[in-house]
């Protein structure tokens, strides 16, 4: 049963991962915070980092039982009708059933783009979104595919990382900005006398600011494409039907077009990346090559 | 010395304590996954049996010529709603699955019926029952596969007392070779 133990591996480590990085954040955070302090006003510096320090960890624990409600309105998902979406609804049952899980709520992304994702916090708090494209355009074993896919994100605990990375990383891009946005505005504005620390400090504020969402970025290049690989097998291991996800793949490869505008911060949440046109993979997408996850799944 | 071995023997019953504690909650929980996993396979059966008078009177009217094959449809339904038993109810579900794919394979050949709303919104809700059972039983067989691996293999086996190992629930096979016939696309 090595698959099992791979399982409950992945489920420790994105349970601990989501702490780490709480930790990071909040340190990135009041480190900023600081730097934004220090550059208003250099005695306020302290109390600034004080009340940076505070404000991440309300808002570590805000991201940890809000976030998937944010990043659900991020991409502009709406809950899915009952009636409307009945066949989806069924599906998702059926695999919720042979899955042995509690059945996530159904949300529908308005696009053309064949595209999907889930968020939450653990398996009794998910969700699975859906866009209009993937119910149209494909047939019921591809949504099978796809959607059992989702449902093993939800089973490792991936959404629970993944929201967060989400969430918080988006928050510490913005926070930077407006850091960088500050320095200018003080530089330009405020006549000081700028001492040797005092510009050690910027500088370092200053390069924080410019690193700290690169740091968040290659976080979130690393943490997606093990994870892909792993919920195709397990999602096929749901339906027992490899080439339902393999045909929706080659289908996702062949009709999308990025029509799915939705934040760079989310996109790692999606089945395939929904800002990319799948004519050159590099190294750094969040996402594992199309074709390789194609490969993969023909031949289990 | 001898404080030594009465540590080490000690130890030892502690250890075997625990082992015994935890092996004997596993197998308990396995055994309740598979309970509750029957009921889910049942639940589905009996929404599926609950939708067939409704089929009978639809179809009645426009398949006046196949009254045998209605007829199957009542008995295997009859049937299943009298069984008692795990084996006697899949038994039954199983007749009444194919009994009904008898009857929407004839209906083929009425146009009318085909065409009839109703007719056509209990195919679909059928069907999607049908996928229902498909994965509650494919997780029940999980789960009793999973049962069966802890009571038969060491050390599962010492604490599993008189267990036997439970039945697998056999699937028809045309259900899972061929899905691409039996869930045609709306």
């Amino acid at each position: 049963m090595m698959k099992k133990i791979n399982v409950y591996d992945q489920i420790s480590k994105n349970k601990r991962l989501s702490i780490i990085l709480s930790f990071l954040v909040i340190l990135t955070i009041s480190a900023l915070g600081y730097a934004i302090g220090y550059i208003y006003h250099p005695d306020l510096a302290f109390f600034a980092f004080i009340l940076a320090i505070a404000m991440a960890i309300l808002f570590s624990i805000g991201g940890y039982y809000y976030s998937d409600k944010i990043v659900l309105s991020a991409v502009n998902a709406k809950k899915a009708d009952p009636v409307k979406y009945k066949k989806v609804y069924d599906l998702l049952e059926g695999l919720c059933i042979g899955a042995g899980m509690k059945m996530p709520k159904l949300y529908i992304i308005d696009s053309p783009d064949i595209n999907a994702f889930a968020t939450g916090r653990d398996p009794e708090h998910a969700a699975i979104g859906v866009t209009t494209g993937a119910i149209e355009k494909l047939n019921k074993l591809e949504l099978e595919g796809v959607l059992a896919h989702e449902l093993s994100h939800i089973k490792n605990y991936d959404i629970r990382f993944m929201t967060l990375v989400s969430v918080l990383v988006g928050t510490v891009i913005i926070l930077s900005e407006l850091l960088l946005r500050s320095f200018y505005w003080s530089g330009t504005s405020r006549e000081r006398d700028k001492s040797g620390i005092e510009v050690i400090f910027i500088i370092a504020g200053f390069l924080l600011a410019l690193i700290a969402p690169l740091l968040m970025k290659l976080i979130q290049f690393a943490i997606s494409r093990k994870r892909e690989y792993l919920a195709d097998a397990q999602g096929a291991l749901i339906t027992r039907y490899p080439d339902g996800l393999a045909d929706a793949l080659e289908k996702i490869k062949k009709e999308n077009k990025g029509r799915l505008k939705v934040s760079k911060a989310t996109m790692h949440l999606f089945i395939s990346n929904p800002l990319r046109k799948f004519e050159a993979e590099s190294l750094f997408s969040t996402h594992p090559p199309i074709d390789k996850r194609i490969k993969i799944l023909r031949s289990m | 010395m001898i404080e030594w071995i009465i540590i080490i023997i000690a130890l030892a019953i502690i250890g075997f304590a625990i082992m015994a504690i935890y092996y004997w909650n596993r197998i308990i929980v396995l055994e309740n996954t598979i309970d509750n996993s029957w009921s889910q396979i049942d639940v589905q059966l009996k929404r599926r049996a609950d939708l067939v008078p409704n089929l009978v009177e639809t179809v009645k009217g426009y398949m006046k010529h196949e009254k045998n094959a209605i007829k199957m449809v009542t008995q295997s339904r009859e049937k299943m709603m009298k069984a008692g038993s795990v084996g006697a109810k899949i038994k039954a579900g199983n007749e009444l699955t194919s009994a009904l794919k008898t009857i929407f394979a004839l209906a083929e050949n009425y146009p009318n019926l085909k065409a009839n709303e109703n007719f056509k919104a209990l195919q679909e809700e059928l069907s999607a029952i049908e996928n229902k059972i498909a994965y509650a039983r494919q997780f029940y067989n999980d789960a009793v596969l999973r049962y069966n691996n802890m009571i038969t293999t060491i050390p599962g086996k010492f604490f599993a007392g008189k267990r036997k190992p439970r039945q697998y629930l056999t699937i028809q096979a045309a259900e899972r070779v061929t899905p691409k016939v039996s869930f045609p696309e709306a």
